[in-house]
This record gives structure tokens, sequence and C-alpha cells, in this order.
């Protein structure tokens, strides 16, 4: 299986065979022999050449989070197609969209349609377990709309605010 | 200014309480750990539990277990009289509130006082003398306890109060007068932030406690917050089990406790012990409390608040006391006399709490609510998980995002240090963000290690880059791309239909009646 890996701001071509129950992996160019055995539905025991790594994972839409002792890495992963790579951080051009970054409830909006606001200027609060998060503008611009009152529930991902 | 209240009186009838049954008006994580504590006494235990709570981890271990209403805490925890009517319902000779809700409620405790029912805490009298901060202060000065620099009373008048902060000096702390927890506090450096802080923490403090009116402190430079742990009972008795530091604080909630306080000396330590005495004998006061001080850079303690209940980091102490603080609350609730006086107590060794909390770390510590995919806490030697989830458990977004308090005890500081590091290291929660990468960064800081550290540490800590090693990209890379190819190999077996699950099979054999095995 070749794909293509993109993890801390980095592009990984990747390769993988089996052979005998364990995998060779090309990162790169370079390849490194890796055993994997399963523990349970969501972690396995991971040894590249003699070290050992207990690793979990998380199903992502793109990929999986990959959870070691030390910390968690998110690995998208895409299927290589040759010359075509794919182009991490990609800006799609047009309107800033505020989005809530957990489900919680719009306690304040303290802007309205057609506003000018400074980057960094708060724009809505959302409460959710018990603290206040003010989400503010991620650049300067006018704001478009805002779908939200206040009162209201959201869920994680819904637009706030939509900044021109 | 009152006289000193005379010392606690006994309960009527001859003083003892039975307590068969005991209702826990709480969830999460506390309400595990009185439960747990109940067992070991043989007390039968009743869960109360909101619609969102229905297979929460509390209800799944308590013996009895009644709704108490709707998701949103202000219709269920905090409903008294949902609590008292399941408390009598249930036949529950107790209640014990944990910490948050209503656990500093003086109504709560009156009307448990009211029923006949034994409220595992002080009186209500003195919940809500030191409930109300400024009148805690007005005691604490009265007992000749030194109290932060600031206002003694509340001040409603936005006028007023940015004359008395003038006074005062910038930059001072805006407080909500009915309770703490960081809930509607905040730093003001300047008379130009002051009405939109004062906006902001009254919405807060209506929000957390029904009660909007604010007073002002002097914010002291540098400041430990370091609490001194108190227990008493009916008949006059009072012993203090020392300090916790707790001055590892993220927005004034505390993430890292810590008990001995590697800033405090003996005399400090018996200073402040006879301080917290002096200010909890003069209110009378009964069971667990604990008196929260700043203790500026040159070591001078200054009061800041009393808190009536059990406090979040008390495993910290009964790590190093060796007391067990939720029994002993529910033994002086019963009449009984303290079991131990002060010169018993001793400190043995260290023990360190980091609280895990579902908030992302690299993500400004945003709520991170969702479901536990998969758990698994560490063990091993001087390791407490004081967890209240568990796995496949939905973290809701109604409550506090405390998932779990670790706890790690040792001879030394240094080991403390070195076992909870271990512990965080083997600590998996995958589903949902938890704070955990967090203590791994913290626990290694050359201040923490030092133990030179104040209250302004993680904002420090959060403005440096991360020196550590961070997870291996390589093999991270290596082991997704490995469960994919699997993942796709699974897929494209079972989609030609030849895999059938095991339990497909038994269930098959159990409809066509053929048993299984012998």
């Amino acid at each position: 299986m070749r794909c293509v890996a993109t993890v801390a701001g980095r592009t990984i071509r990747v390769e993988v065979r089996e052979s005998g129950g364990r995998y060779l992996v090309t990162l790169d160019g370079e390849a490194v022999e890796v055993d994997v055995a399963e523990a349970g539905d969501h972690f396995a025991s991971v040894v590249v050449g003699h070290e050992s790594h207990e690793v979990g994972f998380e199903r992502r839409p793109d990929g999986y989070r990959v959870h070691f002792a030390t910390g968690a890495l998110d690995v998208g992963l895409a299927d290589a197609e040759p010359g075509v790579a794919p182009v991490p951080g990609a800006r799609r051009p047009g309107p800033a969209r505020i989005c809530a970054p957990m489900p919680g409830r719009v306690v304040r909006v303290l802007t309205k349609p057609g506003r000018e606001v400074l980057d960094g200027e708060g724009l809505v609060v959302v409460e959710a377990m018990k603290m206040e998060n003010e989400l503010r503008a991620p650049r300067a611009g006018s704001v478009v709309e805002v779908p939200v009152a206040e009162g209201q529930t959201v869920e994680a991902g819904a637009v706030l605010v939509v900044l021109g | 200014m009152s006289a000193p209240r005379s010392p606690a009186p006994l309960s009527p009838a001859g003083s003892r309480r039975r307590i068969g049954t005991l209702l826990v008006a709480n969830r999460g994580e506390i309400a595990v750990r009185v439960i747990r504590a109940c067992r070991e006494m043989g007390i039968r235990t009743v869960a109360v539990y909101s619609d969102a709570d229905r297979a929460a981890l509390h209800v799944r271990l308590a013996d009895e277990a009644r709704p108490i209403g709707a998701a949103p805490s202000s219709e269920s925890y905090l409903r008294i009289d949902r609590v008292i009517d399941a408390a009598r319902a249930s036949g529950a000779d107790a209640v014990h509130p944990g910490y948050g809700f209503l656990a500093e409620n003086a109504d709560l405790a009156r009307a448990c006082e009211e029923q006949g029912i034994v409220f595992v805490g002080p009186r209500s009298e003195t919940i809500a003398l030191m409930g109300e901060k400024t009148s805690a202060r007005r005691e604490a000065v009265a007992a000749g306890v030194p109290v932060v620099p600031g206002s003694l009373e509340p001040i409603a008048d936005p006028g007023a109060l940015g004359r008395e902060a003038e006074r005062i000096g910038f930059p001072v702390m805006l407080k909500a007068a009915a309770g703490g927890g960081g809930k509607g506090l905040r730093r003001v450096g300047s008379a130009a932030e002051l009405p939109s802080a004062l906006a902001r923490a009254r919405s807060e403090a209506g929000s957390a406690f029904g009660d909007d009116r604010v007073y002002l402190e002097k914010a002291l430079l540098r400041p430990r917050h370091v609490e001194i742990q108190v227990l008493a009972d009916h008949h006059g008795h009072a012993v203090h089990l020392f300090e916790r530091e707790c001055s590892i604080q993220r927005r004034h909630q505390k993430v890292i406790e810590e008990s001995p306080s590697p800033f405090l000396t003996p005399e400090l330590r018996r200073r402040m012990g006879e301080l917290a005495l002096a200010l909890a004998r003069r209110v009378g006061y009964v069971n667990a409390g604990t008196l929260e001080f700043l203790v500026d850079a040159d070591r001078n303690p200054w009061f800041l608040e009393m808190n009536t209940r059990l406090q979040v980091e008390h495993p910290v102490t009964e790590e190093t006391t060796g007391v067990d603080l939720v029994q002993m609350q529910v033994r002086i609730a019963r009449g009984e006399p303290l079991p131990l006086v002060q010169d018993e107590l001793v400190q043995r060794g260290h023990a360190i709490e980091c609280r895990v909390y579902a908030e992302d770390p690299a993500a400004g510590f945003l709520p991170s609510p969702g479901r536990i995919l998969a758990l698994r806490a560490p063990g091993g030697p001087g390791i407490r998980d004081d967890s209240g989830v568990y796995e496949g458990w939905e973290v809701p977004i109604h409550y506090d995002p405390l998932v779990s308090k670790l706890v790690a005890w040792a001879p030394t500081r240094e080991g403390a240090i070195a076992r909870l590091r271990r512990a965080v290291s083997e600590y998996r929660v995958l589903g949902i963000r938890t704070t955990l990468a967090f203590f791994d960064r913290a626990l290694r800081h050359p201040a923490f290690v030092s133990g030179d550290f104040d209250t302004s540490f993680v904002d420090a800590l959060l403005a440096e880059p991360d020196q550590g090693a961070g997870p291996p990209v390589d093999v991270a890379v290596a082991a997704a791309a490995i469960r994919a190819f699997r993942e796709r190999r699974t897929r494209a077996s079972a989609g030609n239909g030849a895999a059938r699950s095991a339990w497909w099979d038994a269930g098959l054999r159990e409809a066509h009646g053929v048993r299984s095995g012998t």
C-alpha cells in the first residue's frame, strides 16, 4: 500500500508491505521493519527494530490520532497519486467562519452584521462546562453574518460568526 | 463585630446519630469518593442523578439511585427540594454534599436540619457566615488572622467600586462575595479594565451562585496559594492536618496540588495551623473545612477564604497524614469525638495531585466533552486515581470538566514527582482531549522541580516553547499506515461475505436451541 501522510506540518511518502506477519514500512525512501501486535481494540504494541512503543489509535476523518506515552500526534493519510501531492494547511479564500470549538451555550454576542472588527476582537462568548470562553476574530474584517442568538445551545462546529 | 460563637453545641439526644443510609448530593469523582468511603464503613449509599448522568459511574456504584431532573444543574443537582425529596424517599439518615453544587449552600444544610437529616458538614449558620466572603473576612479580623487588604463589605455601586479600587491600589482582584472556585473572579490591572471585568465577574457569579455581589482585594505580587485543612467535632475539639500547596493554577483554577508545601518553613506551618484553628474555633466550626491563605514573597500569610466543605485536593492530605477525611467527616457527623489529637498528626512523605480535565491544552484549554473511546488508568506503587469516568462514558457538557485526580505519594518530593510523571505517561485517554500532556510538561519544568514557583507558573510555562522530545513522528506515521493497511484488508475480507463474527454464530446457535459446550 502506498500513501501520503501529513503529520506535524510535514508530508511523508509511505509504503507498507507485509511479509510473514511483520511489516516493512518505507518513509520517504527509508525502510524500517515494524512488528505490530494488537492489544485490544484501540491499542497496539509497536516494535520498531527492538524499540518498543505502546500506541493508542483514535480514528479521525482523514486518518488517525496516534497516542504515545509522550503525547499524541494527528496523522493524516491520503492515497498516493503520482504527481499530486496533498497540500497541507491549504487556505480556502473567502469569508472566515468562526465555529463553536465545543458544544455549549451562547451566553453573549459581542458583535453584529456590518460591524468592522479588529484582529483578536471578541465576537461571541460560549459557555461550556461552567466556564465562559470568548471566541475572537482570527483576522480583521467585517461581520457578514451572526447566525446565533444569546441563550442558544450550539453543537461543536456550529458557525457562530461569518467574517468577510 | 459579634462575640465569638460558643463551641459547637452537642447535637441533642445523647449526641450520637446513627447513619445507616447516606445520600450523596453530587456527581462525578467526588460522588464516587464518598460512596467508596461509605462502603468501607458499611453504610448504604443513595446516588442522585440528572438525565445526563443515568449511566454515570456514581450511579453504577451506589446501592440505590434516584433521578432528580434534567441535565442542566439548575434543574437537578442544584435543586434542594429534589435532593431532600430523594433523601426522604430513600430513608437516608444523612446527606453528603461533596464539593461544588450545593456543598456550600446554607439552605441545603438548613433543610436537612429541619428534616432531621444529618448534613455531613458544618451547621447551616456557619456555612452562611463563612460562605459570604466578606463576613468571613470580618470574622478572620476578629480572630486575629491577617486578611488580604481590601473591602470588608460587598460593593454594589460601580462608582464606589472604582473609588475603593483606587484606594487599595491597582492591580486588584474582583471577587464574588457568594463563593470561590475561581468563578466570578477577575484580576483588574487598571481603572479602564474595571467596567468590562465587573460585567463578566457579575455574570459568572450570578450564574454560578445565584448572587452577583462582588468585593475587592489587593492583588498580591507573586503569591503562593497555601491552605490549611482542619477537622473539628461536636465536642469542641479541633485539629489541623497541615497544609496543601495549590499555587499551580490556570484561570484561578487549581491544577496541581501538593503536600507538604516546598515553600513553608516549620515555623510558618505551625503559625498557619494556629491561625486556622483560631478562626475555626471562633466560628464554632464543625466537620472538615479548609482555610485558604495567600503567602507573599516575604512568607507572610494572608487569609483569603474558608471553604466549609471537603476540597477537591483532599487526597494529598490523606496520603501524607494517613487520615481518611471522608470517613472522618461521617464520623464527626455521627457525633463521634475526634479520634486523634494534634500531637499524633504528622506529615509523612510527599503527595502531589494532578487534576485531569477534559480540556485540550493544545487549543487553549478549550473544553473537550465527548465519548471516552478507550481508557487506561495507571497503577503501581504510590499511585491513586480518583476517577469519575469509565471507558465508553460520554463526558457531558453540562458540568465541570474534571475527569480524574491522579495522585502520587513517595517518601520525598523528588520521588513523588518521578512517580507522578511515570503515572502520567501510563495514563491513556482516547476519544476526548485531556490535560495529561500539559502535566508531563509542568512536572518536568525546572521551576516546579525546584519548588520555586508561584501562581503565575502556568501562564509563564505556556509562554515558553516546549522543550520536550514529544511523540516520535516516524513511529506515528508507520503505526498509522500499518493500521490503515490492516483495516483495509479486514474490510475487504468482510466485504466478500466470508467472515461472520463469533457473536453472530453464537446468536444463531442460541436461536436454534443448540447448546455450546457442556
